[in-house]
């Protein structure tokens, strides 16, 4: 049975689709099928790491009930050397399309719940993916809440960052304990060097109590990867980096959560 | 002596009976508040009323009734024994919360033969 997972985080530029991106390549390496969904329709951004910008149907077509999921989804399989599958849904990156769909209403939101939440039979049964990502917009959005209510795990995204720190604390009890859903911690551009002691002690004085829920990795800030921005799929072209040995390694934790 | 017992077990079935009715009245309030909320003053017309059941109306829930309601969202449609399985209570239990989501406005009840449905109401209406 697929799993549906979804990358969230308290604030913006935290890491959600370096992580979606690199974790859905990763997954289509190992010849997993890995569906991939940019939730970010105030931002999309998806379009522009794969640089596709013709497609038949937008996931905001999906949503509208104007199209059917498969129609809003582009094969991007060659990216795995024909080792597994990966699919991507884009988010309409046009301004009167981020504009449309900040103003839907509670009514429409709730139609997108049940669209988003029929994808378990559509991707995972029918179309018999094993991975269905949701990379979301940050913070408390109609679409990002969506998503996670229709996931079996979230991953939360995390920087070292006080007010980060903070409001993702505040978020796991106001929103993720409401849902009851499984909930994991990512920290990302970590400074510290955890592999010494010191390291490991100024970490959890920073993070004090704040992380009840299990933290599932803790990923350094790699100076490469920054400065590349996003210009090339790290899981892809550097299968040696350490930031892609992590990836493996997660995928596989992944599969037995 | 045993008088006492007696009169002990009495007392606690009365207890027992006033949990019941506090259980009853705290139902109909919850209800009466939600309508409140909504500007809905004409009680006559409960079954008219619907309510988009969206994520953020489910995060302002009291958590016993977003737990059934979200489990109608994923079911689509559903009778109060295929929530109980679910949410893993009792079935009286759901067929109460169900019906309470019903006159809040959230859910739809669909009778067919002796097995009633519920789900929720996506047509547009506006």
């Amino acid at each position: 049975m697929g799993k549906i997972i979804a990358i969230h985080s308290y604030k913006g530029g935290t890491g959600k689709t370096l992580f979606s991106v690199n974790l859905a390549t990763t997954f289509a390496l190992k010849g997993k099928k890995a569906c991939l969904l940019d939730m970010d329709f105030r931002a999309p951004s998806l379009h522009a790491i794969f640089k596709v910008n013709n497609v038949e149907c937008w996931l905001n077509d999906y949503l509208n009930g104007t199209c059917t999921i498969q129609k809003a989804l582009v094969d991007l399989s060659e990216i795995s050397g024909g080792k597994g599958k990966l699919l991507v849904g884009l988010a309409n990156p046009s301004t009167e399309a981020i504009r449309d769909m900040s103003a839907k209403d509670r009514k429409w939101e709730m139609r997108a719940l049940g669209r988003l939440l029929s994808l378990r039979n559509s991707v995972l049964d029918e179309m018999g993916m094993d991975y269905l990502i949701f990379d979301t917009s940050p913070g408390l959005q109609y679409s990002s809440i969506n998503a996670i209510v229709s996931a079996d795990l979230v991953f939360v995204i995390s920087t070292i960052d006080a007010s980060d720190v903070q409001g993702t604390k505040r978020m796991l009890c106001e929103l993720y304990d409401l849902f009851e859903k499984k909930t994991y911690i990512i920290l990302n551009k970590v400074l510290m060097d955890i592999s010494s002691k010191r390291g490991k002690e100024e970490l959890s004085e920073r993070l004090g109590n704040t992380h009840t829920l299990p933290i599932f990795e803790i990923v350094p800030c790699f100076c490469d990867i920054l400065k590349a921005g996003g210009t090339y799929i790290v899981a892809k072209e550097k299968p040696q980096h350490f930031f892609s040995k992590m990836l493996c390694h997660m995928t596989e934790k992944i599969n037995h959560l | 002596m045993k008088k006492r017992d007696f009169s002990t077990k009495k007392s606690l079935l009365i207890l027992e009976k006033i949990k019941e009715s506090l259980e009853k009245l705290n139902q109909k309030m919850e209800v009466m508040i939600e309508l409140q909320k909504h500007g809905k003053t004409d009680t006559e017309n409960f079954a008219d009323i619907t309510a988009p059941l969206d994520v953020m109306t489910l995060l302002s829930m009291p958590d016993h009734l977003r737990k059934t309601a979200i489990t109608v969202c994923r079911l689509g449609r559903a009778t109060a024994e295929e929530v109980a399985q679910q949410t893993k209570r009792a079935r009286a239990v759901e067929s109460a919360y169900l019906n309470q989501l019903v006159l809040m406005g959230y859910l739809k009840k669909e009778r067919q033969g002796r097995k009633a449905y519920f789900y929720v109401d996506k047509e547009n209406k506006e």
